[in-house]
């Protein structure tokens, strides 16, 4: 006899066997065997713990380690060099070679775009890292390159932000990027 | 003696009521009770009933939106504390944060919590970005929560960005002119964008103003609303699995 709660459950068994199915091609692998659990409480207390390291490691982090405060702001007296913050230092490093039209706006806006694109712009439907090498690759060369221009305009950028090895080996009057 | 025993009943059942006000179940000794336990709880309501074993898994999300999230909640608490200390003019902020530093109780490890969470916090989500990526949770049908996610990757970017300026030091102006300086080379709307950001056309008194009220109200809210859509997309999207 099909009773309302029947036909609900039947309902849901004919949403979730849909809904394998898609995800069965988003997934890695295959996870549908995988053992089901209650999120509560060995989840949240997953996240608890993270939450309780993340503190810890900043009191301690900020009882060591002293925030910079210079002088006070003197509009008359401009450092030299003058730097952005060091995520900003990326694109302060491509300003320093490029015209400013392209490196300080075109490219920015070139690259964010770009992002919100990516799920567009890669047709391959595989989550398997075997299978989409070339995607990984440039990913990687993208982080690479900002993580190289970030670092080269914090520590390998003096005086005019010309190329100053002295950055690394210890100047002595000046400081660079956010570590000051 | 009687009375002592009434009045710490009466005491007991009022804690116990209060106590199940907000936790509505006991410990949950059975699945049934947990997902009871979890439909009743708003912190345990916006995690899902039940998860697979391999979605939790911390190798494979890192925890890296988690704390991104949990970094948002620490830069909020630290940031009312010193708000109540500090205040946004060319005159005070300087030494409102000398003040902070050196004399209101536990002001410079508050300070220092909130700075260094800003700079973790952009380093977390900027590491979330690279494993959504790597994993390829940005395919269908996860495509618009990546595009939330770029948004709130910006968000996080202008909250630090807009922090710098406020404790007026030679450091914060001139980096914020360097950074403002870069508006200005967009064409036809460039100058103009500089002087909306500065509030002028040099880094002076209206520019802190505004900074500040960026920093403190504009972008947490517009940042804390796309965060509700980023969940709830995660969400009604499925979580992508485990490895
Ligand atoms: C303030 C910044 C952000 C916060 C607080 C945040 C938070 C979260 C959380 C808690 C999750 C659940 C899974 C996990 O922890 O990995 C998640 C998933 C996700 N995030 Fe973010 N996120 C942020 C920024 C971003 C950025 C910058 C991107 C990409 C450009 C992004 C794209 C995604 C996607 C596509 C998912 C679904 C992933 C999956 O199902 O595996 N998010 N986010």
């Amino acid at each position: 006899m099909a009773t309302e709660a029947t036909d609900r459950i039947a309902a849901r068994q004919r949403v979730e066997a849909r809904r394998r199915q898609v995800e069965a091609s988003t997934t890695i692998r295959d996870d549908s065997e995988d053992e089901m659990i209650v999120s509560f409480p060995e989840f949240i207390f997953k996240e608890f713990i993270a939450a309780v390291a993340m503190t810890a490691f900043l009191v301690v982090v900020s009882i060591v380690l002293q925030a910079p405060l210079l002088g006070q702001a003197n509009p008359g007296v401009t450092p030299n060099p003058s730097k952005a913050p060091w995520y900003f230092l990326g694109l302060q490093e491509l300003l320093s070679r490029f015209p400013p039209l392209m490196a300080g706006v075109a490219f920015p806006t070139f690259v964010i775009v770009l992002m919100i694109l990516v799920p567009f712009l890669d047709r391959n439907p595989s989550r398997r890292p075997s299978e989409r090498k070339v995607a990984i690759i440039l990913f990687a060369l993208y982080m690479a390159i900002v993580v190289a221009l970030v670092i080269i305009g914090t520590f390998f950028r003096g005086h005019e932000f010309i190329w100053n090895w002295g950055w690394v080996l210890g100047n002595p009057q000046t400081c660079g990027g956010a570590a000051c | 003696m009687k009375v002592i025993r009434a009045a710490v009943d009466e005491m007991w059942s009022v804690m116990g009521q209060m106590t199940s006000a907000v936790f509505r179940h006991g410990l949950p000794m059975t699945d049934k009770i947990a997902a009871r336990t979890a439909l009743t709880n708003f912190v345990l309501h916006i995690h899902p009933v039940r998860v697979r074993r391999s979605w939790i898994r911390m190798s494979y999300t890192l925890c890296l939106g988690g704390l991104s999230f949990f970094l948002f909640i620490v830069l909020t608490v630290t940031g009312l504390y010193l708000m109540f200390y500090y205040v946004p003019s060319t005159q005070h902020a300087y030494q409102d944060m000398r003040d902070l530093q050196f004399v209101v109780t536990f002001g410079g490890l508050i300070r220092n919590m909130h700075r260094w969470a800003a700079h973790a916090m952009v380093i977390t989500v900027w590491l979330h970005m690279a494993r959504v990526f790597l994993t390829g949770a940005y395919k269908k049908p996860r495509e618009f929560n990546w595009g939330i996610g770029t948004l709130l990757l910006l968000i996080t970017l202008l909250l630090s960005f807009t922090g710098y300026l406020l404790p007026w030091d030679q450091l914060s102006i001139w980096a914020v002119t360097v950074g403002t300086n870069m508006a200005k080379y967009a064409p036809i709307a460039g100058p103009y964008t500089r002087y909306l950001m500065l509030g002028g056309t040099a880094v002076g008194d209206a520019t802190l103003l505004r900074f500040y009220v960026m920093h403190v109200v504009g972008l947490p809210l517009v940042g804390f609303l796309l965060m509700v859509v980023h969940f709830w997309r995660v969400r009604k999207d499925g979580f992508s699995g485990g490895l």
